[in-house]
């Protein structure tokens, strides 16, 4: 089986980023910290435990973004996929679902994958959408929000499971390739092993320019970046701690929460 | 020339989605008070008429055997034999920004050549303001030109409207479309209910930041300070596997609306606010001023957990004076 995970490289705290203006975006400052996404990590997991039950399982993790991203792409050969791939946009800007997915597809539309997965959303986009328009772009079935996925590798049927509003679930089969977004808390992504970690070490990226993979639709633009409205915030509570602890007291008392003095 | 807002409405059980609802006041903000509403199903005439009378919207029903079990395959079908033949006129498709809703509006984008804007929160002018990284930042995203796809945050616009002076037009559509490449097998409930969320008066919830599991003992030390509270998780400490999913609040978990709320070190992205925002009164401890969580809570305490809790708690035992 060959399986494609797509990963993003997102900052760790967003306070650390350089707000620009023209185009209206964000770019890390050299305090900035990246990791992956964090439901990209359930989704590698994913694809790795599959490896475990069908060895022989090629696992290649994808991400597209500069050159910082390779670090993200290393984090996942550590954790054990086997081949890393950066497509590479030199420049730091803004894509939508569309434009990332439209230039993932380019360079996976004839590699022959069984499985791509991909985290249901990145941390800082919050898109929701680069898995649906992968299915869309490469003709294949996506099914979201995945919490469970059984695979018969004879017949290349899956029955997998999603997770839709109050926890409940929706099944469906559907026949390999298949897309699949997952869902956080599916499994429990792993920590790098030292081996993986030195086998890495030694291992070269896959490297192509995304700009030879098709050339994004930009159907919108971000007009402005900004802070939330501040007015739409409560009270905040001032002091010391310990004022703050009593006239939090107080107002509970107050609005007959909690009986105190 | 008159623009269409096209709103796909949801079910559930045989009663409109709250969602849906709130569509509307979505639409009324865009200028177009009775928007047409699609509604997709099998024999749900009745529904979709008395949609029409509550909402004086044309409601276009699209009827199909296979339509009683959603898969993103039939519905976009579906609703492709609708939508298709009146491109220009559109000016929007408006979903929810629920399971249904983000799963279909990529792929239906996608066919219409138009650009999809998901969890969208507010209008300005031709533009769209959404959240980004968990909520600390906005974004204004302004689509091109012709028909856009939008998800609309659930909660974001109001769900109540005012009756209607006559009913709206109820037209069926019947489709043959079926399940090719993705059977439906069937729904089923949560594993995780009973953690006495819905009975609580008071919900104490713990988010990623009290750390690590072993500093849940001080939020249920100030749970138990309350008669009737409950423990409640965001999302992200589930996933940890601090608490057990029952706990969980939010859009996969449970949603609640107790007298009393307090997040704790909850960082507040909209999966888990949209579960708990109709709190009578929301207290929020977090150590970020920034946090997104302090703009859904009616007071806002910027104090590291571990060492506010214990303070609080003395406080309550040994009051001043």
């Amino acid at each position: 089986m060959k399986i494609l995970v797509c990963i993003k490289q997102v900052c760790d705290s967003s306070e650390t980023l350089v707000h620009d203006t023209d185009p209206p975006w964000v770019r890390p400052s050299p305090a900035t910290v990246f990791r992956m996404n964090r439901f990209d990590e359930f989704a590698l997991e994913e694809a790795l435990l599959i490896g475990e039950r069908f060895p022989g399982t090629e696992i290649h993790a994808l991400s597209v973004g500069p050159s910082r991203v390779c670090t993200t792409i290393r984090k996942a050969l550590e954790m054990g996929a086997s081949h890393g791939i950066h497509l590479c946009i030199e420049k730091e800007l803004y894509l939508s679902g569309e434009d990332t997915a439209s230039i993932i597809a380019g360079y996976a539309r004839d590699k022959g994958y069984d499985l791509i997965l991909t985290g249901i959303m990145s941390e800082d986009t919050m898109h929701c959408q680069v898995g649906q328009y992968l299915g869309a772009l490469l003709v294949l079935p996506c099914i979201t929000s995945v919490i469970s996925e059984e695979i018969s590798p004879d017949d290349a049927r899956v029955v997998v499971e999603r997770e839709i509003e109050s926890g409940r679930r929706q099944a469906f089969l559907v026949k390999m390739p298949v897309v699949l977004t997952i869902q956080s808390g599916i499994n429990r992504p792993r920590y790098p092993s030292l081996s993986n970690v030195l086998r890495a070490r030694s291992q070269d990226l896959e490297t192509c320019e995304a700009e030879h993979l098709g050339s994004p639709a930009f159907r919108q633009k971000i007009a402005a970046i900004r802070y939330p409205d501040a007015g739409k915030k409560g009270t905040f509570i001032q002091g010391d701690s310990r004022q703050k602890a009593r006239e939090l007291l107080s107002i509970l008392h107050e609005k007959s929460l909690l009986s105190w003095r | 020339m008159n623009r269409n807002i096209i709103i796909i409405g949801e079910h559930h059980e045989g009663t409109i989605s709250p969602g849906t609802l709130e569509l509307l006041d979505f639409s009324r903000a865009l200028g177009s008070p009775f928007p047409e509403i699609i509604l997709l199903g099998s024999d749900i005439f009745s529904l979709a008429e008395n949609l029409a009378e509550r909402t004086g919207c044309a409601v276009t029903l699209i009827n199909g055997e296979h339509l009683n079990l959603y898969s993103a395959e039939l519905y976009q079908k579906a609703l492709l034999e609708v939508l298709r033949p009146r491109d220009e006129r559109t000016l929007c498709i408006a979903f929810s920004h629920t399971s249904l809703g983000f799963d279909l509006a990529p792929a239906l984008a996608h066919a219409l050549q138009a650009p999809c804007i998901s969890s969208v929160e507010d209008i300005e002018e031709s533009s769209f303001v959404r959240s980004i990284f968990g909520g600390k930042l906005q974004s204004v995203v302004t689509p091109q030109n012709g028909p856009v796809v939008l998800t609309v945050l659930p909660g974001a616009f109001s769900p109540d409207r005012t009756p209607p002076e006559k009913s709206g037009h109820m037209r069926i559509v019947d489709v043959s479309v079926a399940p090719v490449s993705m059977i439906p097998q069937g729904e089923r409930a949560s594993e995780y209910r009973d953690s006495g969320l819905h009975d609580a008066d008071v919900i104490v919830s713990a988010g990623r930041g009290i750390g690590k599991k072993e500093n849940l003992s001080l939020i249920s030390a100030l749970a138990s300070l309350f008669p009737r509270s409950a423990l409640g998780a965001s999302r992200a400490v589930c996933d940890l596997g601090w608490m057990e999913y029952r706990h969980q609040i939010g859009t996969t978990g449970q949603t609640v609306s107790p007298k009393l709320y307090i997040a704790c070190g909850i960082s507040g992205a909209i999966q888990h606010t949209s579960g708990m925002k109709n709190a009578q009164t929301i207290i929020a401890i977090n150590s970020d001023p920034n946090a997104a969580i302090f703009s859904v809570s009616h007071y806002a305490i910027v104090e590291d957990l571990l060492s506010f809790i214990p303070v609080l708690m003395e406080e309550y035992t040994h009051p001043p004076g």
